[in-house]
């Protein structure tokens, strides 16, 4: 350790990190408070469902779906470069998908019980891993969630109005608005109680005030604004102004004051009166943080469970699984049926969540860290976010394998205890695992 | 007010659907780490089963925070 720090580059390497350190400190969220805070942005708005960028002929393309192409994209020509020129001494490309198969091979023998034995499940279970790898990693690229269109005040009210006055014109008066201080049953014109209605209810919904096209550096959280300080919107439910002249200060779509609290805590926002405010919708996001994405893999995985299962005891043998004649064989094994069918609903849910939460948390993480720390803040997790992606491509595609096995194993060999999904199912992995004739050797 | 208690439903979900979890991988690890201990050899399949429980015991948080997510940003 001593003779460590007398090396000069690694003085000189410290001493760099911690000044990049301070500055990113300094520059943050938490630099904000004392005065700093000059690399800050507004956290932008975090949303469930994915966002659509593009209507082409009444298709809308949804900015994770052009990911999951990519990422699909990326896959087919790598492991096409890979395997187009196989030699016998392997290059590095080839060595790596080697290496792969491999490991995935001897894991599925393993877990399958005997040489050979995981050769069924390889190829699902290897497709599942290595897409759910590729997507999960390439959602943390710089740029992702980060470069996009700005969605204007005008859209954004828009798309509600036209939603609430649809569902005015259907006759459904009140739906989600169920005991709201926003219904206006008084206003007969389905279009003008729709727009009034949204107005009123998203007053406190927040937009980021853009220079342009480009938010610059500097601006914390304090410098976004909210519906009605780009619309009056009391003065619209107190009647002193007309639906015609909300509509055209939102067409506007510019800040038009400031409240008393800005004014007083935050330096930067005196400029922003006159600047255009709005959404920051991502050309691309990570396709695993749409549950859509997740729950197409989910189901593939669990179609394929019940094909091997099919295929490996015989349709009727499979389905005497789940539907048990209770005067022959007795009630309750009728009732573990039922469960068990429930458990394989349950499974499909839970692979959807499991996927869809860890991604959409780490996101959550990474825009947490950017604000509060910049610059750095992020490296330790983005360090993170690539194992959390590495462990749930791989737990993913495990169990798609130890649910195909424990679907193909013969009624009377296990224990059907419980029903209920999963910690039955780990057991016969780690006992799968355990099995000497693999692990010694890789 | 609505939003007041929005947050709290929300600190709450997180914060109780993070205790469970957390122990569980608190045991888990520990576990682990005794049969590491007993028995050196077999850390590949031990480190390999510790990881998919722990992912197993993780997706239970997740579940929460997801509430959490949603109560703060969709309800």
């Amino acid at each position: 350790m001593g003779k460590l720090l007398s090396n000069p580059k690694v003085i000189v390497g410290l001493v760099a990190a911690l000044a990049v350190f301070f500055v990113a400190l300094a520059g943050g969220a938490l630099g904000a408070s004392f005065g700093g805070g000059f690399l800050g942005s507004p956290i932008p708005h975090i949303q469930l469902a994915a966002e659509p960028v593009a209507n082409i002929g009444g298709y809308t393309l949804n900015n994770t779906t052009i990911m999951f192409w990519a990422s699909g994209i990326l896959l087919l020509s790598l492991v096409w470069l890979a395997t187009r020129k196989m030699t016998e001494i392997p290059g590095r490309m080839q060595g790596l998908f080697e290496a792969i198969v491999e490991f995935f091979d001897s894991t599925a023998d393993s877990v399958a019980g005997g040489p050979k034995a995981g050769r069924r499940y390889l190829p699902v279970m290897l497709g599942i891993f290595l897409i759910v790898l590729f997507s999960n990693w390439l959602g943390i690229l710089p740029g992702i969630g980060t470069i996009g269109k700005v969605e204007t005040v005008a859209e954004f009210v828009e798309h509600r109005v036209e939603h609430r006055a649809h569902e005015l014109d259907k006759g459904k008066a009140e739906t989600k608005l169920i005991g709201s201080a926003c219904l206006r049953p008084a206003v007969k014109d389905h279009h003008d109680r729709a727009f009034i209605e949204v107005l009123c209810e998203n007053a406190n919904e927040h937009f980021v005030v853009f220079d342009g096209r480009l938010i610059k550096p500097g601006r914390t959280e304090q410098t976004k604004v909210g519906l009605n300080q780009v619309v009056e919107v009391d003065e619209l439910l107190a009647g002193r102004i007309t639906v015609t002249e909300a509509e055209h200060q939102i067409e506007e779509g510019i800040v038009l004051h400031l409240s008393a609290g800005q004014k007083a805590d935050c330096k930067q926002c005196g400029d922003l009166t006159g600047k255009r405010a709005g959404i920051l919708v991502p050309y691309l996001r990570g396709s695993s943080t749409d549950l859509n994405t997740t729950l197409a893999v989910a189901l593939f995985a669990m179609v394929a469970v019940q094909i091997w299962g099919i295929r490996a005891l015989g349709g009727r043998a499979y389905a005497g699984k789940f539907f048990v004649n209770p005067f022959t064989k007795g009630p309750i094994l009728t009732g573990v049926g039922f469960l068990e069918m429930f458990g394989e609903i349950a499974r499909t849910i839970s692979f959807t969540f499991r996927l869809f939460g860890n991604m959409f948390a780490g996101e959550i993480l990474l825009i947490a860290m950017g604000f509060l720390l910049p610059v750095i803040g992020m490296l330790p997790f983005l360090g993170l976010e690539l194992f959390v992606g590495l462990i749930q491509a791989f737990v993913f595609g495990m169990l798609a394998l130890v649910f195909g096995v424990s679907a193909s194993a013969h009624h009377g060999e296990e224990d059907h205890g419980g029903g209920s999904r999963g910690s039955h199912d780990d057991e016969h992995a780690a006992a799968g695992v355990h099995t000497p004739q693999t692990q010694g050797a890789h | 007010m609505d939003g007041d208690i929005k947050t709290i439903g929300a600190g709450l979900a997180i914060a109780l659907g993070a205790l469970g979890p957390g122990l569980g991988i608190g045991l888990l690890a520990g576990k682990a780490m005794e049969a590491l201990g007993r028995n050196p050899e077999a850390r590949a399949p031990i480190q390999q089963n510790m990881i998919l429980a722990l992912a197993f015991c993780e997706a239970i948080a997740i579940y929460a925070f997801l509430t959490a997510i949603i109560i703060v940003f969709v309800g």
